[in-house]
């Protein structure tokens, strides 16, 4: 008996031993690897280029894929990549592109202008959604050799100054998949991918998390960072605890409580990126269908001025994002620093819930019956908006719940209606909402944001159906100007023309918030400019330009201090003997 | 013959909740406001055409009864379909979740069962004691606590002050072989000690009054009389007759292992079927919900078969009547 309990003592004690360097669970092979850890908080769906849309397949798919050229770290211009430069005819009908020498695939089959001809033309025969509006005029491409790209289109093109954000994939892969249907083109898993950019996906557990090795036949200058462990988290006071513990290097995607918590954390550092989508409340003009039946009195730009004053956006920007967002004005986000045009604050319009009153009392807007809400002097209805506000979009509910608050002020009802994504499509289809809050994003370059308002698109993108033939024309105006500068100037003019119609109103730009340990990881490149995105979410320069501190300790998982597992285990052991004791009385009494 | 037939009737019944839960998961999904690929039209710039090419391709432009028939089909066969939002085969995410959630929630339900029928035990026989009533309070404390709060203060304290776990996850990523097993277990500590904590209450307290209404039977009385050891006459006498509501809790919860545990899957980020269920109701995945759904139900429609056919072998009578 004696020794049984001592064998299981023993046994015991020295399991639970080895426990705590499981912990840390590193094989001795990968001891010198420089592991970058990251805690992200949505999961990578997938990881091919022609079915990305969330956020962490962005992420990745960029850090694995070249464009023909890049968005530069700045302002996201255009930048050399595969392609040193595109340079266009003076038609601009015609663009030639020159390739590196010597680019090759992580397989390590040659990359040439073939592989970006079958690319582009992949995405036209295909009709893959994300990248399509790039093709608008009808390219054909021709290669006359491995490291040059022509690409002749019907009509002038500003396609490759915008640039094209489409990924280069190799022919020689993804041939197979040509004539397939976009089913099966979204459902090609592309693990283990053959890429060119320094980074490869390597291993993926859904729910769990991916691994990111770097590519040996990368092109450029080889990163620091051996290795980026992505961990999921899908409780994100959990992912801040690890990053302060040192279970992560970056957690990527903080909401504004915790983000304001951990940046006071010393050796953690915050980073608000510059927003690229916006929060917006949409008014419906009507036009859907046969059910559209919004109020009237949004025609009137009297009404929906009155509105967009008596809205506190900076209230929202404070209460709703804790101050990490900036006050909405435009319709092309704060990231597209190059063609975002900055209403100044003297022309803006103001926050100023007496002087909508005032415009309100002017046109006749006045509550006939006492009950609190105006009426309007041509239909005699109540000015009482049903807006339907996304719960899939951060800070919509929230922003919709002042907004009741602030539109009551001026004798406006609302009857916000919180809905998923799903239900909104159904509303957006049948035009049954006086106005919407929900979300819009874009591109680097604006022409595809500048599309969607556009008349053409009721019933498609223009879920309000505004219509704006002098926007319209603005609209094809700039995109065939080819000159940048000019367009610029276009680009500017259609925004401050959106601004003072008010289609919608422009709530708030709010940050993606990101947060890394300074102590671990220093060199990093943002983009767009310094507050921008740490990882690959544009460019992949960040990765090639992050390195360890020097003399920092990696990142590893904590474990129970050894003393405690081994009085737990003794505990254990005593109790099972004590009960086994006990039993083993009971049945001889019996 | 009546043990024949009282298990034929049981597994019939049990063959009709299936066919039933398999019709009415396929029509409650249907009856969601909103359409599964039209929701992706956004993040995706699906046009109007590509939804509508997408639909059909999806088959969900089909009638509903037609859809019905061909879900039916499908099943029979085991082809779950793929996931509308990732392309992926449903049985391969189903398949990839199953083991974290059977090793969380199975482990989680076998921990607090064995300790919650042991203090329930303990506390009914030395009823008033100072064990039963401290156990009887934390036992109540624990039951009525919200496990995700519960989470949330065991993560605070031992992940995030004591530094004694992880955070969250499953695993490290480069963990391997005996090591990951030992990663693993690191990672399971805090969740599944979650888990027992907020399920151990409902064993403790069952068993604890079921026993007590059996300690005043006539026949512990004649044991007692008989001249047996209060052990003797708990573990003999006593506590068989008194395990059939705790055994019918304990089967139900095992029936519940596959469905997950969404809230402390979610505060621990544990990779299981309740977070992959949570995901689907949000993105109007079917093919997904309907699978883990049917899976669910299926493991507690067999649950309670198990229950059934174990109360007609614990107790004559139930399979007499």
């Amino acid at each position: 008996m004696r020794r049984w309990i001592g064998t299981t003592l023993a046994t015991t004690v020295l399991a639970m031993l080895a426990i705590t360097p499981g912990a840390h669970a590193q094989s001795a092979s990968q001891v010198a690897d420089v592991v970058l850890r990251v805690g992200e908080v949505s999961d990578l769906i997938t990881a091919n280029p022609f079915a990305v849309s969330a956020g962490s397949d962005w992420t990745v798919v960029t850090a694995q894929y070249d464009m023909l050229l890049k968005f530069n770290d700045t302002d996201l211009s255009p930048a050399p990549s595969l392609a040193t430069g595109c340079t266009p005819s003076s038609d601009h009908m015609t663009w030639t592109c020159t390739l590196r020498k010597g680019l090759k695939w992580s397989d390590g089959a040659p990359l040439t202008s073939a592989d970006v001809a079958f690319s582009y033309r992949f995405v036209i025969d295909h009709k893959i959604p994300q990248y399509r509006s790039y093709f608008t005029s009808n390219p054909v491409f021709e290669t006359p050799n491995d490291t040059t790209l022509i690409w002749k289109a019907d009509a002038p093109t500003f396609a490759l100054d915008m640039p094209p954000w489409v990924y280069i994939v190799p022919e020689h892969v993804w041939s197979k998949y040509n004539g397939d249907d976009l089913k099966t083109i979204k459902a090609v898993p592309n693990v283990p991918s053959v890429v060119s950019g320094p980074f490869q996906l390597t291993s993926w557990k859904r729910g769990q998390g991916w691994t990111m090795e770097r590519n040996p036949n990368f092109w450029g200058s080889a990163p620091t960072v051996d290795r980026i462990e992505f961990s999921l988290y899908t409780n994100q006071e959990a992912m801040v605890q690890a990053l302060k513990n040192g279970e992560i290097d970056v957690a990527d995607g903080l909401t504004p409580g915790l983000f304001k918590t951990v940046e006071k954390t010393p050796n953690i550092v915050g980073q608000q990126v510059v927003s690229d989508w916006w929060l917006n409340l949409a008014f419906n003009f009507g036009g859907q269908g046969p059910n559209a039946d919004p109020l009237p009195a949004l025609h009137d730009l009297t009404v929906r001025t009155a509105i967009e004053m008596a809205i506190d956006k900076q209230a929202i920007v404070d209460k709703v994002y804790q101050g990490t967002a900036d006050a909405g004005d435009t319709i092309i986000r704060k990231a597209s620093t190059y063609w975002h045009l900055d209403i100044p604050a003297a022309e803006e319009i103001p926050y100023d819930p007496a002087g909508a009153n005032k415009l309100l009392d002017q046109a006749g807007y006045v509550d006939t019956n006492g009950d609190g809400v105006r009426e309007d002097p041509k239909t005699g209805d109540e000015l009482r908006l049903r807006i339907p506000a996304s719960q899939d979009t951060t800070g919509a509910v929230d922003a919709g719940q002042l907004i009741v608050g602030f539109l009551k002020d001026v004798g406006i009802a609302v009857d916000l209606q919180p809905v998923t994504d799903a239900k909104m499509n159904d509303f957006w289809a049948a035009g049954n909402f006086d106005a919407y809050i929900w979300y819009w994003s874009g591109d680097p370059d604006p022409n595809y944001q500048l599309f969607v308002f556009t008349s053409d698109q009721c019933g498609a993108w223009e879920d309000g159906c505004w219509k704006d033939p002098a926007f319209d024309a603005m609209y094809a105006k700039q995109s065939t100007t080819m000159d940048r500068q000019a367009r610029l100037s276009i680009v500017q003019q259609a925004q401050q023309e959106a601004y003072d119609q008010i289609p919608s109103v422009v709530l708030a730009y709010p940050s993606w918030l990101q947060a890394y340990r300074s102590d671990r990881f220093t060199g990093w490149t943002p983009a767009p400019g310094a507050d921008g995105y740490l990882l690959s979410t544009y460019n992949y320069d960040s990765l090639l330009s992050v390195h360890p501190v020097v003399g920092a300790a990696p990142s590893s998982s904590p474990s129970l201090p050894p003393v405690v597992w081994v009085a737990l285990s003794i505990l254990v052991v005593i109790l099972a003997i004590g009960a086994l004791r006990r039993r083993r009385t009971s049945d001889d009494e019996a | 013959m009546g043990s024949q037939h009282y298990l034929a009737r049981k597994i019939a019944y049990a063959f009709g909740t299936l066919l039933f839960v398999l019709t009415f998961n396929f029509f409650l999904f249907r009856v969601l406001p909103g359409d599964p690929v039209g929701i992706l039209a956004r993040s995706e710039r699906l046009t109007a055409a590509d939804v509508a090419a997408l639909r059909a391709q999806y088959g969900l432009d089909q009638p509903i009864p037609r859809q019905y028939v061909t879900y039916l089909q499908n099943t029979v066969q085991g082809r779950f379909g793929e996931s509308l939002r990732s392309g992926a085969q449903v049985s391969t995410l189903i398949g990839g979740r199953v083991w974290p959630t059977v090793l969380l929630v199975g482990l989680g339900t076998i921990l607090s069962t064995i300790v919650g029928v042991a203090v329930g035990i303990r506390g009914a026989w030395t009823r008033g004691s100072r064990f039963d009533r401290n156990t009887l309070y934390g036992a109540l404390v624990f039951y009525a606590m919200p496990e995700g709060w519960l989470g949330m203060l065991l993560l605070i304290l031992f992940a995030g002050t004591l530094h004694w776990f992880p955070a969250g996850g499953y695993a490290s990523a480069d963990s391997v072989g005996f090591h990951r097993i030992l990663d693993i277990a690191n990672h399971l500590v805090l969740p599944c000690l979650t888990l027992t904590l907020g399920y151990v209450g409902s064993y403790s307290i069952i068993m604890r009054s079921s026993l007590l209404e059996v300690m005043n039977e006539d026949f512990v009385l004649t044991a007692r009389a008989k001249g047996a050891s209060d052990q003797v006459v708990r573990r003999h006498h006593a506590v068989p007759n008194a395990i059939l509501p705790t055994a019918t809790l304990i089967f139900l919860s095992f029936g519940y292992v596959l469905g997950g545990a969404i809230i402390i899957e979610t505060v621990f980020s544990w990779p299981g079927i309740g977070l992959l269920t949570y995901d689907a109701i949000r993105q109007l995945d079917y093919p997904v919900i309907q699978a883990v759904f049917l899976l669910s139900s299926a493991t507690v429609i067999l649950a309670n078969l198990l229950t059934d056919i174990t109360y007609g072998y614990l107790d004559p009578r139930v399979r007499a009547s």
